[in-house]
């Protein structure tokens, strides 16, 4: 018995054998359990590849994801050096306790890490005016406080509001409009900069 | 460094890249998930909207645990996992909105959804992705014409655009499909 090739068996599933083809095909599938395997298998993977097709994000979606990275691949320019904190908590990625019940979005609280410093931030929502307001502090694990330290807020590339730290190290930014902000914390050791606030997770 | 070098790094390989501040490594490591991420929200059945601001949550998370996942060799699951639940979390927010009720991320159970069926497709057509990616050249074309391309472009089209006769279409599309399935088998997919 002569099998059918993968080639023909690619026109049949694609739609483009000719009905004499097609019919051909069907006669040998039917008493042909490898080919009738191989079709399916070739029928399965053509499905999932133009399914693929489906789940491409927009272009300007794809590139807003490459962007994200651009505030930490500025060059050096001989100034401080620059780190990049880790997140090690997220009540976004903590369970609600049993039967508790919130009306409203929860405030958002983190917490980064570089080296040993920590930065603890809160980030609340206010649906009202789809305005964010984030309060912080900088703690170091000794117990020196980091006193009149400049703290910014920037998006899309630029500084769109400045702070500092008061005498306990905490600082606040009140009611900005919700957007994705890297927040940078200038430290005499160094910059500190975090990746923390999106309008969807605030 | 050109783009497709970075093409072939490994995960950990990009992420350390990335933690030393390489943008490129970023770039690449965001177009290899950019289909496991989206499809996410699209299965759940997500508006645009919705499923974008999904996206750019994933996105923002994975650089905020770099640190984390450096050491995976496989960032695929973390990113179902975190992608998963962002979705529940948005779902969650928004039949808050409708509703006014109030429910639990972790107690909820989603009937429209199996998480594992989810979790299990998501990762199978990512091997499908990472599979068509290792074909390279005009073998990767091929199929990136033939069943990737929104335009669905037709056999003298991409005879044009490839430089081959249309007669060659046929069998290449064959070869590269076999192939495709032998790199699909070596990587356990069945």
């Amino acid at each position: 018995m002569r099998h059918t090739t993968t080639e023909a068996l690619m026109d049949y599933v694609d739609g483009r054998a000719s009905e004499d083809e097609k019919s051909s095909i069907d006669s040998h599938l039917s008493i042909c359990k490898d080919c009738l395997e191989l079709k399916q298998e070739l029928q399965s993977l053509a499905v999932r590849l133009r399914e693929d097709a489906s789940f491409e994000p927009p272009a300007e979606l794809l590139q807003w994801g490459v962007n994200l990275f651009q505030p930490i691949i500025r060059t050096e320019t001989g100034g401080l050096p620059k780190y990049i904190a880790s997140l090690v908590f997220d009540t976004f990625d903590q369970p609600m306790f049993a039967g508790v019940r919130r009306v409203g979005a929860p405030p958002r609280q983190l917490l980064f890490r570089a080296g040993d410093v920590d930065i603890d931030v809160k980030i609340e929502a206010m649906e009202a005016n789809d305005r964010i307001t984030l309060v912080g502090q900088v703690l170091s694990s000794g117990t020196k406080f980091f006193e009149n330290t400049p703290v910014k807020l920037e998006s899309h590339g630029l500084v769109r509001y400045r702070t500092h730290t008061n005498i306990v190290g905490e600082f606040s930014f009140d009611e900005v409009p919700k957007d994705t902000y890297h927040l940078s914390v200038d430290l005499p050791e160094g910059q500190i900069t975090l990746f923390c606030v999106h309008r969807g997770n605030s | 460094m050109s783009a497709s070098k970075y093409k072939s790094y490994s995960d950990p390989e990009l992420v350390s890249m990335c933690l030393k501040g390489d943008g490129h490594a970023w770039e690449a490591l965001i177009r290899r998930y950019r289909r496991l991420i989206f499809s996410v929200p699209v299965r759940f059945g997500f508006e645009d909207a919705d499923a974008a601001d999904v996206f750019q949550a994933v996105c923002l998370k994975l650089l905020e645990h770099l640190h984390e996942v450096k050491d995976d060799r496989r960032i695929s699951a973390w990113l179902v996992t975190t992608t998963t639940r962002q979705c529940l979390h948005l779902r969650v927010l928004k039949t808050r909105e409708t509703t006014g009720e109030d429910e639990n991320v972790e107690d909820r159970q989603d009937s429209s959804i199996n998480l594992e069926d989810l979790r299990l497709v998501t990762e199978e057509q990512q091997s499908i992705r990472e599979a068509v990616e290792e074909l390279g050249g005009r073998c990767q074309s091929l199929i990136g014409l033939l069943y990737f391309d929104s335009t669905s472009p037709t056999y003298d089209e991409i005879s044009g655009q490839m430089g081959i006769p249309v007669s060659s279409i046929g069998p290449t599309r064959a070869r590269c499909l076999e192939k495709l399935r032998t790199i699909l088998r070596r990587r356990g997919f069945s």
